[in-house]
C-alpha cells in the first residue's frame, strides 16, 4: 500500500522575470513504511520535493496524496493538522526551539495536538529521548547541546505523535561522519520498530547503504527509479 | 495557555535586552498617564472648588434676551440683561431636586468717577444679598483690610486686584471706611508701585459709581468701602468683581428696587421718568438729560423690571457715614427688585448636563424667558482655558501614547523578523496561525502587566508625593492648571481602571502590527528554498 502518490508534480519559482522549474514533472509513489533516500545534487530539487510532500510548499501542477488526501486540496488550517498529526519533520539546520529543555521541545507536538494528558506526554518525550540516548540531557536546552544531540531531539521530536511519514531534508549535512552515521542508525531502527516511513534527502552516497529505495532526482526529475 | 505563557515567557528573558526597551516605555507611558489622570482629576475637583464652589456655582441662568452665554468675561462687551420675571423662576428653582442652593445676583459694570477729572476706572460690580452669598459660598475669600459687610446694609467690598487696578489709573487709594487715611495707613497690602508713589496718592473710603446698564445709562451712586479682601484662588481674574449690596447695586444700575416695590413706590430715577410729559421725553436724549437734578418729570411709562433713566444724582452720603445704613427693612423680600443671573449649585453626586437639560426643559415649560448655561460657558474665555489645559494634557497623553506605541511596534517588528526562523519551524511541526500570535501577545501582555503595572504604581505613589509637596502659584494660568492656588493632583479609583484600560490599549495597539507580521511566517520562510 502506497502512502505517497505523487503525478505530474511541478514547482515554478519566480526568479526576478525568470521562471526557475524546480521540479518538472514528477511521478512518485512511496509504499508505507520504507525508508527511502532521496538522492541528487545540490539544486537537483530534493528538498523542493520534500517541502511540497510536507505540506510546507505548494505544488505549482500535478497531484500529491498523502494517504488518501489530496494535498493541493486543502486550506491552511488543515495543512497545518496534517502536518501535525501525520507528519514529522527534521530539519539540516536542527529547528529546535531554543527557549525549551530537550524534553520540552519533544513534548512540544504532543502539547499542541491536546489529544494526551500531561503525564502521558513527559512519559512519551522521556521514553523517546532514551531511545535516541539522551536521557541525560533532558532538562538541557538547545545551546547546551552538540549537533549531533539537537539532530537526535529532533528525530525524537519527529516520532513522538507516531507520524505516517518522517520527511527528513539533509539531517547529516552538518554533522561529522561518525554523527550523522549515528543518526542515520538511530533512524533506521525507528523505522524497524515503528514501521514509520522515512523520506530523507541527501547528497552523500556513503549514506545510501541505510536506505530501503532511493530516489534519485536530478534537474526537478526522477532519474530511474 | 500554558505551553503559550511557557514559552513567551522564556522569550522575555531570552531577549531581555528587548524586553528591557519596551518595559522601560512601557513604565515611563503608564506614570505619565497616572500622574497625567491625576493632574486631571485634581484640576477638575480644584477648579469645582475654586470656580463652581467660589464664584459661579454649577450651572447661571441668565435673560433669554442676553445674547452671548459668556456673561462674566465679556470684556467691556454688551451689559448683562436682566431677569423679568425671576418670581416664575424662583418658583421654577425651589422646586429642582437637583439644587442645593441658589443665588440671585446682579451683574454688569460700573464706572468709579474721579472727582479731580482725572481719568476714570471701570470695575464689575456683583450685586449680592451678602448672607446668602456668604452662604452659598462659603470661605472663597480672605478679608484683609476692614470687615464683611453687615447684612440689610449698604456696602461694598473691593477686591485686593481691583483696588490696585484703581489706584494705576485714578491715583486714588480705597481704604475701608474707618481705617486710617493718613499716618497709620496700612500698607501691608500695597504692591511696589503704590508704595513706591505713597505720597502723591490720594487715599479715599468711599466713591462715586455710575453704573452701566444695558442701554448704558444709570444712576450715580456713592458708596463706602467696607473692605479689601482677595478671592482665595484665582484672585487676578476674579479680582476684578468687586461686591456690592443688591439694592445698592440696583440703584446704580438704574433698576427697580426690592424697598420700592415693597412700598408700592418706584425709585426715584423711575419716579422722575414717569412723571415726565411725553413732550419731554426727546429731552431724555438731550444734553439736559445729563444734568444732574432732583426736579422730577412726567408721563413716561417702561418695562416692569427694566428702566434705562438718565443719570440721577443720588444725594451722596457723607464721606465717613456711619456704618450700619440700613437700605432693607426687616421684613423687605429682596427678590422683588431686579437681577441679572442666578447661580444655582448642584446637590454632590448630580450629573450635570442632565441637571442643566431638565432644567432648561422647566422653565420653557414655566414660560420663564431665562436659559441654564454650564458654568464653563458663563465665564467664557476663562471656563474654555480650564478645557484647553485638560485639552492639553490628553493631547500630551495620547502623544505618549502615540510614541509609545510606535517604539513598541518597532521593536516587536524587530523581534518577530529576528525570530523568523523559530516561528516557521513552529508552523512546519504543526503550530497554528493563532499559536504564533497567541504567544507575540502573551508576550507583550507579561510585559505590559509587569513594567506597565510599575509604571502605574510609581504613577500613583508620585501622584501622592506631589499632592504632599503642596506647591502654590499666584499666577493665575497656573492656578487655572492646579484647579486653585495648591497643586493638588488626586487620583480616584475611576482614574486608576482608565491608566489599566489605557495600558491595555497601548498594548493591543502596539501589538497588533507584529502580531500579524507574526502570523503570515509560514514554514517555508524557516527552512528557505534550496
Amino acid at each position: 500500500m502506497n502512502i505517497i502518490e505523487i503525478r505530474g508534480l511541478t514547482k515554478d519559482y519566480p526568479l526576478g522575470k525568470t521562471i526557475v522549474h524546480a521540479l518538472r514533472g514528477i511521478d512518485l509513489s512511496i509504499a508505507k513504511g520504507d525508508l527511502v533516500s532521496v538522492m541528487g545534487p545540490s539544486g537537483s530539487g530534493k528538498t523542493t520535493l520534500l517541502n511540497v510532500i510536507g505540506c510546507i510548499d505548494l505544488a505549482t501542477a500535478g497531484s500529491v496524496k498523502i494517504g488518501d488526501r489530496e494535498l493541493t486540496a486543502l486550506d491552511d488550517k488543515q495543512v497545518t493538522d496534517l502536518r501535525l498529526h501525520r507528519l514529522g519533520f527534521i530539519f539540516q539546520t536542527f529547528n529546535l526551539i531554543p527557549v525549551l529543555t530537550s524534553t520540552e521541545n519533544v513534548e512540544f507536538p504532543l502539547l499542541l495536538q491536546k489529544r494526551l494528558d500531561r503525564k502521558e506526554i513527559r512519559r512519551r518525550a522521556e521514553k523517546l529521548l532514551d531511545d535516541v540516548g539522551l536521557s541525560e540531557y533532558r532538562r538541557n536546552r538547545p545551546s547546551e547541546l552538540s549537533g549531533g544531540q539537537r539532530q537526535r531531539v529532533a528525530i525524537a521530536r519527529a516520532l513522538v505523535t507516531h507520524p505516517d511519514i518522517v520527511l527528513a531534508d539533509e539531517p547529516t549535512a552538518n554533522l561529522d561522519s561518525a554523527t550523522g552515521a549515528s543518526i542515520l542508525e538511530i533512524m533506521k531502527e525507528m523505522n524497524a520498530r515503528e514501521q514509520t516511513t522515512f523520506l530523507f534527502s541527501t547528497h552523500d552516497k556513503n549514506v545510501l547503504k541505510y536506505a530501503r529505495t532511493v530516489v534519485n532526482i536530478k534537474d526537478g526529475l526522477i532519474d530511474g527509479n | 495557555m500554558e505551553l503559550i505563557c511557557k514559552i513567551a515567557g522564556r522569550n522575555l528573558w531570552r531577549h531581555r535586552g528587548h524586553s528591557l526597551v519596551i518595559g522601560a516605555i512601557l513604565f515611563l507611558g503608564s506614570l505619565f498617564m497616572t500622574v497625567g489622570n491625576g493632574v486631571v482629576s485634581g484640576m477638575d475637583r480644584g477648579l469645582q472648588r475654586t470656580i463652581v464652589r467660589s464664584f459661579t456655582g454649577d450651572i447661571v441662568l441668565l435673560s433669554d434676551k442676553h445674547e452671548s452665554d459668556n456673561v462674566f468675561m465679556e470684556m467691556m462687551g454688551r451689559a448683562v440683561e436682566p431677569i423679568e420675571d425671576y418670581a416664575a423662576v424662583r418658583a421654577v428653582l425651589e422646586k429642582d431636586s437637583a439644587l442645593s442652593d441658589f443665588l440671585p445676583i446682579g451683574k454688569n459694570m460700573a464706572m468709579i468717577l474721579n472727582d479731580e477729572d482725572g481719568p476714570s476706572a471701570f470695575v464689575y460690580l456683583l450685586g449680592v444679598d451678602f448672607g446668602r452669598y456668604r452662604k452659598m459660598f462659603p470661605g472663597n475669600m480672605e478679608i484683609l483690610e476692614g470687615r464683611f459687610p453687615v447684612e440689610g446694609q449698604t456696602g461694598m467690598l473691593l477686591p485686593l486686584w481691583a483696588r490696585k487696578e484703581i489706584r494705576d489709573q485714578t491715583n486714588v487709594w480705597f481704604v475701608p471706611a474707618g481705617a486710617p487715611m493718613g499716618l497709620g495707613l496700612d500698607t501691608s497690602h500695597m504692591d511696589a508701585d503704590a508704595r513706591k508713589h505713597r505720597a502723591d496718592m490720594r487715599v479715599k473710603n468711599g466713591m462715586v459709581m455710575m453704573g452701566f446698564n444695558e442701554a448704558n445709562t444709570a444712576t450715580d451712586i456713592r458708596l463706602n468701602v467696607d473692605g479689601v479682601f482677595r478671592y482665595n484662588a484665582l484672585n487676578t481674574i476674579f479680582g476684578h468683581f468687586a461686591l456690592t449690596d443688591i439694592e445698592s447695586y440696583r440703584k446704580c444700575l438704574g433698576y427697580f428696587l426690592a424697598s420700592e416695590k415693597n412700598q408700592g413706590k418706584v425709585s426715584g430715577a423711575d419716579s422722575a421718568l414717569l412723571s415726565m410729559e411725553d413732550g419731554n421725553l426727546d429731552a431724555m436724549f438731550g444734553t439736559d438729560s445729563l444734568v444732574v437734578t432732583d426736579k422730577p418729570a412726567a408721563g413716561l411709562s417702561g418695562p416692569p423690571v427694566r428702566k434705562s433713566p438718565p443719570r440721577e444724582a443720588v444725594s451722596p452720603r457723607p464721606q465717613n457715614p456711619p456704618a450700619g445704613a440700613s437700605v432693607k427693612p426687616a421684613a423687605m423680600d429682596l427678590d422683588q427688585g431686579a437681577y441679572n443671573l442666578v447661580l444655582l449649585l448642584l446637590k454632590n453626586g448630580v450629573n450635570s448636563d442632565a441637571a442643566l437639560a431638565e432644567l432648561n426643559a422647566r422653565l420653557k415649560q414655566a414660560h420663564a424667558s431665562v436659559r441654564a448655561v454650564p458654568w464653563k460657558k458663563a465665564l467664557g474665555v476663562v471656563g474654555s482655558m480650564a478645557t484647553i489645559i485638560k485639552g492639553a494634557l490628553f493631547v500630551f497623553v495620547s502623544l505618549l501614547f502615540v510614541v509609545a506605541v510606535i517604539v513598541i511596534v518597532n521593536t516587536l517588528t524587530m523581534a518577530a523578523l529576528e525570530r523568523t526562523p523559530e516561528l516557521g519551524m513552529m508552523r512546519a511541526i504543526g503550530a497554528r496561525k493563532g499559536f504564533i500570535g497567541g504567544m507575540f501577545l502573551a508576550e507583550t501582555a507579561m510585559l505590559s502587566a509587569l513594567f506597565g503595572g510599575l509604571g502605574i504604581v510609581a504613577g500613583i505613589l508620585g501622584v501622592g508625593v506631589l499632592s504632599l509637596l503642596k506647591l502654590t502659584s499666584e499666577n493665575d494660568m497656573l492656578q487655572l492648571f492646579f484647579g486653585g492656588d495648591t497643586f493638588h493632583p488626586l487620583l480616584t479609583a475611576g482614574d486608576i481602571v482608565l491608566a489599566g484600560l489605557q495600558l491595555a490599549f497601548v498594548t493591543v495597539a502596539a501589538v497588533t502590527y507584529p502580531l500579524l507580521l507574526a502570523r503570515k511566517v509560514g514554514p517555508l520562510d524557516a527552512i528557505g528554498k534550496e
